[in-house]
């Protein structure tokens, strides 16, 4: 490899770093190069995030043991702006827009000098951002606003903000999480020739084809330390997977075949939800059914309506048609009349409607769970308490208390504490939007096998996750939704991630073509 | 894995210590009171008056009244929302229950019931056009606070309802112990179980998901917007109530009750911890802080300090006591 002999233009020497009591980092030595996709890689927890925090002056200096190298000099960032103006960039895990300005204002937040003196060229920022998007392949209107946007829309909007600064090194924590095949094949063709520039890239992912594809070299942490370092020529998946968990998985998908015969879980005629501004297209006509135990995949490119089928089914969004769970209806329009009749919800963006930041670990799980924990209205705390536990063990949340602050959790277990919450009530029917978003290889493992067992109890699954071979392998029947609309659908062993792209494209095509032609 | 023995185990000795202790600091209310012990001791010893049984009671009676509508506004500030308007419904309720028992002569619960109602319907309408038209509360609730007082007068005529019946004046003054009367005996009860209801039961923790995120308290089933106009009609009510009892302390439906208070509500309860952004405090919290703020007042003016330094002290308290907050939750809570 050409580059590892190459000097470093990024370095961490020893960097250490502690949360009260939890040992985050325990002296890890990193670097990257010019030209180089340096893959970081570990377990949820593992301090990935909190490296490139420390990185990018999130944790400035001070905060944590251990020296930084810029070009060979010793740097220290005292904010992620002192480590923008040094051309270090970065794209968080967890989303961070100004959601009452427009896209192009988000991209060009904090960067001075667009007009003249003070004042700020409208035109010239949205022409500018208009053209990155296209670079990155987005269809998204700078002038939407970022209120509108999808989650996955609005991490597109991250990854173009870190971008526009012509970073020398960029650091991308977990940046696809929410992205589908088309996405990420336009960002890494980006990301390709950002390499070729000689730009340094950390590169945070769960994904381990992702890493296979267009990584350079990879450093495995395990528990704050480097486990391990490998280069290019010996990639392979089975390898990351035992570096990062000690274990070694025996197949990616638990075996599962829905059951013949089986009672309708849900059903669901002519849902229509409305579009609203910006990119969400809402969804037309949709007719679907779920078994009890059958797990139903919906694939579909970002934006094409597949949240919003879920939203509707479950009253989050006004929506019309018809929803019977185990034959019987359900008045649509509210989240309260959804989860009475056994509907649960797993929701996409954690940030922004998932987590309660105000609340712990164990309040988190239990809210909207706290009927059966009470008695007379009164929250009876031992019983309260030993549940919490007991969810936390079962799904192998790692967090130091019930009592301890959310916003502290890597993401992956946040997200396992947002999984916990719905499954407490035992749902009927569970709707899941991107169940696996940022959650490491070995709990990804426990999801599947989590989903799977649920369908085994009977419950009926729905399932939203954009990485299509993820779907594909989980799920008993897929249903391909483009444009609001159902084009294909087809079950266990019928197709593969071609024939969901086939579909859409063709479906894409036809509604092109009545266009044309009115 | 090794989390699931993480969440079981307990911590050993020396650690456990000092996280009994990060802890206990971390209890919002602890710091305040501390605050306030420090401030008690410096008033007495410059001027040992400041704790006769006299000033001791005088402090403990105005509390009561702000106190009452403190513990409402808590409850509302924790769902998210507040009220500007808390002053002017004290003073309303106060002269339309008057009105009521003097010109109406209707009979003087039917009277305080008629009080009662007036705040409460006027928070129904302030939480009604807050979540149904998406009106901000500063908004609304600053323009009720001026429509408030208009009423007052329009009620009035501008001269207060003098005299009140006899009984109103066995209420006033009413002494059940310590010289204090219903007024306390009503802020302690009524404080002790909202304290109860935010801490313990169901009801309460939907009030800090409400205020927390209130598209999450949604979507876990949660109908917020019935916990946020509950919570706009529980500080109608309350201030209602407070507004009555300083009517029964001074004999007569004075003008002028009310007037001023929700600065002064909403300074004590923040500097008690109570989070202006909604999902954080507690009603313990909240009384303390207006009960430090009222023994600073207090204590002021029995050192001798002149009426308008008593003002700025307030100010820098407030700010001082947010301030200090934030760095005790960076601290203390984030750990970092
Ligand atoms: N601000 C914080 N306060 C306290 N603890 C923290 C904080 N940030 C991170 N931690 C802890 O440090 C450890 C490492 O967290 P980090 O976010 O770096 O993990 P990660 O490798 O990025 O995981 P994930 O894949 O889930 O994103 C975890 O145990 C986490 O709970
Ligand atoms: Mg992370």
């Amino acid at each position: 490899m050409s580059n590892a002999a190459q000097e470093p233009l990024l370095s961490a020497i020893a960097i250490a770093k502690s949360f009260g009591g939890v040992q985050a980092l325990r002296g890890v030595d990193f670097d990257v190069v010019p030209g180089e996709i340096h893959a970081l890689l570990g377990q949820n927890g593992a301090g990935k995030s909190t490296l490139v925090k420390i990185l990018n002056g999130v944790h400035p200096a001070g905060s944590y043991s251990g020296a930084i190298k810029l070009d060979g000099r010793p740097v220290s960032f005292a904010s992620p702006a002192a480590a923008r103006s040094n051309g270090v960039g970065y794209v968080p895990q967890e989303i961070e827009v100004l959601e009452q300005l427009s896209v192009a204002e988000n991209v060009f937040a904090g960067r001075t000098g667009l007009g003249d003196g003070a004042l700020v060229h409208q035109r010239k920022l949205e022409q500018r951002a208009g053209e990155i998007f296209a670079d990155l392949g987005i269809g998204i209107d700078p002038r939407a606003y970022v209120a509108s946007l999808t989650s996955a829309q609005r991490h597109l909007v991250m990854i173009a903000r870190a971008i526009v600064m012509k970073p020398r090194v960029l650091m991308l924590d977990e940046p696809t999480a929410s992205l589908s095949g088309t996405e990420v094949d336009a960002l890494f063709a980006v990301l390709r020739r950002l390499k070729t520039q000689g730009v340094a890239m950390i590169y945070i992912t769960h994904r381990l084809p992702e890493v296979l594809a267009i990584c350079d070299r990879a450093t495995v942490l395990r528990d704050g330390q480097v486990a391990v370092r490998i280069a290019r020529e010996d990639f392979d998946a089975e390898t990351f997977i035992f570096s990062m968990s000690g274990q070694r998985l025996q197949r990616l998908f638990p075996e599962h075949t829905a059951p013949a015969g089986a009672p309708t879980a849900l059903e669901v005629r002519n849902l229509t939800v409305a579009g609203h501004s910006g990119a969400v297209h809402g969804a037309k006509d949709i007719n679907l059914s779920v078994a009890a135990g059958e797990i139903v995949g919906l694939a579909g490119l970002l934006g094409s309506g597949r949240s919003e089928i879920l939203h509707g089914i479950y009253g989050r969004v006004p929506a019309e048609g018809e929803i019977r769970v185990a034959g019987d209806p359900v008045a649509i329009g509210s989240p309260g009349n959804a989860r009475a009749a056994g509907i649960a919800l797993l929701t996409e963006d954690r940030k922004r409607d998932g987590l309660l930041f105000n609340l712990p670990v164990g309040a988190n799980i239990t809210i909207g769970n706290l009927a059966p924990l009470s008695r007379r209205g009164v929250v009876r705390g031992g019983l309260e308490r030993s549940s919490i536990l007991a969810a936390m063990r079962a799904l192998n949340v790692k967090a130091s208390s019930p009592q301890a602050s959310v916003s502290h959790l890597s993401g992956g277990n946040q997200q396992k504490l947002l999984f916990a919450r719905v499954l407490m009530r035992a749902p009927k029917v569970l709707l899941l939007d991107e169940p696996t978003k940022g959650v490491d290889a070995a709990t990804r493992h426990e999801i599947y096998r989590l989903v799977v067992d649920l369908a085994e109890k009977g419950v009926g699954l729905l399932i939203v996750a954009s990485e299509l071979e993820e779907l594909i392998g989980l799920c008993d029947r897929c249903l391909v939704v483009a444009d609001g609309r159902i084009v294909d659908e087809f079950g266990r062993g019928e197709g593969g991630e071609d024939r969901v792209l086939r579909s859409v494209t063709a479906a894409q095509a036809e509604r092109h073509a009545s266009q044309v032609s009115p | 894995m090794e989390s699931a023995a993480d969440v079981g185990s307990l911590p050993r000795d020396g650690q456990s210590f000092r996280r009994r202790l990060i802890g206990f600091i971390a209890i919002g209310e602890v710091g305040v009171l501390a605050a306030m012990a420090l401030l008690i001791v410096f008033f007495w010893l410059l001027e040992p008056a400041f704790l006769s049984e006299r000033n001791i009671r005088a402090i403990l009676n105005v509390v009561s009244f702000v106190g009452i509508i403190a513990i409402g506004q808590t409850v509302l500030l924790v769902a998210g929302e507040f009220d500007l308007s808390v002053g002017s419904v004290a003073g309303l309720s106060a002269v339309v229950a008057a009105k009521l028992m003097t010109v109406a002569a209707l009979p003087v619960t039917v009277a305080i019931l008629g009080g009662i109602g007036v705040g409460a319907l006027i928070g129904l309408v302030n939480g009604l056009i807050v979540v149904r038209l998406g009106i901000p509360a500063f908004i609304q609730t600053l323009g009720m606070l001026f429509i408030g007082q208009g009423l007052i007068q329009v009620v009035t005529g501008g001269y207060p309802v003098y005299p009140l019946p006899e009984a109103i004046n066995t209420i006033g003054g009413a002494d059940l112990a310590f010289g204090l009367g219903w007024s306390f005996a009503f802020f302690i009860v009524a404080a002790i179980v909202a304290d109860f209801v935010l801490r313990r039961t169901v009801l309460g923790r939907n009030f800090y998901a409400t205020g927390g995120n209130r598209e999450v308290a949604r979507l876990v089933g949660i109908n917020t917007s019935a916990y946020k106009i509950g919570a706009f009609i529980v500080v109608g009510a309350l201030a209602a109530i407070a507004g009555m009892f300083v009517m029964a302390d001074l004999g007569s439906g004075g003008t002028s009750i009310g007037s001023g208070w929700e600065l002064t509500v909403i300074a004590g309860v923040v500097v008690g911890g109570v989070s202006l952004f909604g999902g954080a405090g507690t009603v313990a919290g909240g009384v303390v802080g207006i009960l430090m703020l009222k023994v600073v007042q207090s204590g002021l003016v029995v050192i001798g300090v002149n009426s308008n330094w008593q003002q700025i002290a307030v100010g820098v308290i407030m700010v001082m006591a947010v301030g200090l907050d934030i760095l005790r939750r960076r601290y203390f809570i984030a750990g970092a």
